[in-house]
């Protein structure tokens, strides 16, 4: 009882210290619905750090991961509050499909993002192919991990039909999970796809899927399932990127497609093997893609979320983007230290190939589905 | 002292019937007044199962059987046809029906003898298995998952200890069908035992002594005595455990293999993943209606159970 009234005093005099300390800085409403690694690392690095720098701000983290629409809720907020003059009670979107919604665009509820505002903005890679509103700010690509101690350095894969060989090669020694579940699963179908499609994802473009590459699916199911026997089990296929992690944790196999950022945090953590080694396909990499930064036109205030925006594009944190996070960095190599680079050159291509989602994802999930995962022929 | 108690009571409802009985008229507006009141109690929850279970549902049945051609909507069992003709559909509605089946049993087997343990034993390891029986209720669904993970998974704690003293050469269950049981009894095992031992109460302990008394055996006992008495606590256990297994997510999802799978993840994948909201409509139409038939089962059991109790009294 006395411990519990305790850390009520405690908790109380917190909150007392907290307000009065906030007195006289103006708030930045940051909205985060991204995984754990990445809010924490705002929470311990991000915000310390402007906080440190623009001493006039405090910035208010408010995580709406997994309630309701994450993000999209808050900007459909915004939208509202646009059309009414009302308060947005947000200033900054940590992670935001600024083209899920079409009204948010039409109604240009963000801001246009240009050298004038956000002077960093300039060092942008082409690579990230941001629309004027979207600042883009981390990577992530999907790349494969191996256990040293069992995969010696002369077997690793460095293409795609070299990885197929090596896993039938070793029954059981592989696994990837399914594809609507995790985008390191989706990757390892993506890939196939991409392999007899010519290795070329600027056929991919988002919208209505090209009957002609669709054709050439069923070419990816047989690839895909001339390797199915010999998955983890027999062809057994866990439900997402961190179970895929936990078998390769474990030693019950010795390679699998991972999440570059969750890989890297992961080892950085002692989560994995002590072999534990992060390498790329060289024909053609697997997919990856850019987490996207949003300001709403009406954000209380502006000022303070363009100068987070800037913070964001800054040598120093797209470093501990690679550090921290085990992501790549948005900006061009030239801004950022060369030992960084090379540190990381196995792992961080200039090629991230993407796929359109939509339409073209519906058609890869349902074949995978139909095609390798069961034995039913439905032709039949 | 008790059978004083017992009689005193007898007297009060024999008394209570006589005066309904002697003035009808004073009774009968304060009856009207009283079901009004009743009608006006439950006509929240009514109007809420009306609307958001039993209108949507019959929206989608209608839904499901009309098709329209050149705008023109007519009769049509063309979803149903195609969902019987697709052979990967027939294989995961069977393989839902034989999880299910099978879970159930194993509920059963696991559940029955701990029922008549916790009934016809007391003292602190009684209560002990109890609190362990009921354990499972606040393990939410997903955190289950991942501790059988960890437990039944290749190198995971089962396979250590079972090394540890010289068996090799396990298969673990994860991503198999089997997975998909051993969770879903785990989850069951607390509601069935409650059930069940509820169920057990009802067989007063003197109905058993004096059949001792008259030279009945165990078997006897347990054949003419206790299994005829808990045969509707089993039939309730049996429906309910049916309705949350066939329409089971989490567990399948998480434990069980990509194909072929139980109908929740079915659905749930044809509706998000291969967006045919359609089709997946059709396939929730199904489940309910194979639901609705058990909840059915139940309900007249309940039903039935309360007549009888009316007739008792």
């Amino acid at each position: 009882m006395k411990i519990r009234w305790l850390s009520l005093v405690a908790a109380a005099l917190l909150v007392g210290v907290f307000s009065v300390s906030a007195q006289g800085r103006t708030p930045i409403y940051v909205y985060v619905d991204s995984d754990t690694n990445i809010s924490d690392w705002w929470t311990n690095t991000i915000i310390p750090a402007f906080e440190a720098e623009y001493p006039q701000y405090e910035v208010v983290l408010t995580i709406v991961r997994g309630v309701g629409g994450g993000n999209a809720d808050i900007a459909n907020r915004a939208l509202a509050a646009l059309q009414t003059g009302d308060d947005p009670q947000v200033d900054y979107f940590e992670t935001l499909n600024v083209e899920s919604v079409p009204a948010w665009l039409e109604n240009n509820l963000f801001v246009e993002i240009t050298p004038e505002n956000v002077p960093n903005i300039v060092n942008v890679i082409e690579a990230t192919n941001r629309i004027p509103q979207e600042i883009p700010y981390r990577g992530s690509q999907v790349l494969l991990a191996y256990n040293s101690e069992f995969v010696s350095e002369d077997e690793v894969p460095t293409t795609y039909a070299e990885l197929i060989a090596w896993i039938q090669a070793n029954p059981g020694e592989f696994v990837y999970n399914r594809p609507d579940r995790g985008g390191s699963g989706a990757a390892m179908v993506t890939r196939a796809i991409f392999e007899v499609t010519g290795r070329d994802p600027s056929r991919f473009v988002p919208g209505t899927p090209d009957p002609e590459l669709v054709a050439q699916f069923p070419e990816a199911w047989a690839l895909l399932s001339s390797i199915h026997p010999f998955i983890y089990e027999g062809g057994a296929y866990p439900a997402g990127n961190t179970p895929v992690l936990e078998l390769f944790a474990n030693g019950s196999v010795n390679m699998i497609t991972a999440w570059s950022d969750q890989a890297l945090q992961a080892i950085n953590r002692g989560l994995l093997p002590e072999g534990t080694r992060l390498t790329q396909l060289q024909d053609l990499p697997f997919t990856g893609g850019y987490a996207y930064s949003a300001i709403p036109v009406n954000a209380p205030n502006l000022e303070g979320a363009l100068a987070l925006a800037n913070f964001v594009l800054t040598p120093e944190i797209q470093t501990a983007v690679v550090e921290q996070i085990g992501g790549f960095p948005a900006i061009s190599w030239d801004v950022l230290p060369a030992e960084l680079q090379d540190q990381f050159n196995s792992v961080i291509t200039d090629t991230v190939p993407t796929w359109p989602g939509g339409e073209y994802s519906a058609l890869m999930v349902e074949g995978w589905y139909n095609n390798v995962a069961t034995n039913i022929d439905r032709s039949s | 002292m008790f059978r004083r108690l017992f009689s005193n009571s007898l007297s009060q409802v024999k008394t209570r019937r006589m005066t309904t009985t002697q003035a009808p008229t004073a009774s009968f507006s304060r009856k009207w007044r009283g079901a009004a009141l009743a009608y006006l109690l439950v006509a929240p929850p009514l109007l809420l199962m009306v609307l958001l279970i039993f209108i949507p549902a019959l929206q989608s049945i209608a839904r499901t059987l009309t098709i329209s051609v050149d705008g023109v909507p007519g009769f049509s069992l063309s979803r149903y046809t195609a969902f019987f003709s697709d052979p990967i559909s027939v294989n995961n509605l069977i393989f839902t029906f034989q999880v299910t089946l099978l879970t159930l049993a194993a509920i059963f087997v696991v559940c029955f003898p701990l029922a008549l343990y916790l009934r016809f034993s007391s003292g602190r390891i009684a209560s002990i298995v109890q609190i362990l029986a009921l354990f499972p209720l606040f393990v939410p669904g997903i955190i289950l998952c991942y501790a059988l993970i960890r437990f039944l998974g290749t190198r995971g704690t089962l396979d250590t200890v079972l090394s540890l003293i010289g068996i090799t050469g396990y298969r673990t269950p994860y991503l198999k069908p089997d997975a998909i049981i051993i969770g879903l009894v785990w989850e069951a095992i607390p509601f069935t035992v409650l059930v069940l031992t509820a169920g057990l109460r009802q067989v007063s302990d003197s109905l058993i002594e004096s059949a001792r008394d008259v030279g009945a055996d165990d078997w006897t006992i347990f054949r003419r005595i206790i299994l005829p008495l808990i045969a509707r606590p089993a039939l309730i256990a049996f429906s309910l455990n049916f309705l949350g297994i066939f329409g089971s997510y989490t567990i399948p999802y998480l434990l069980g293999p990509a194909a072929p799978q139980m109908m929740g993840v079915f659905m749930q994948q044809t509706f998000g993943q291969y967006r045919r909201p359609d089709e997946a409509e059709t396939q929730a139409v199904i489940t309910f209606i194979i639901c609705a038939f058990i909840g059915f089962l139940y309900v007249r059991t309940v039903a039935r159970q309360r007549i009888t109790h009316e007739k008792d009294e």
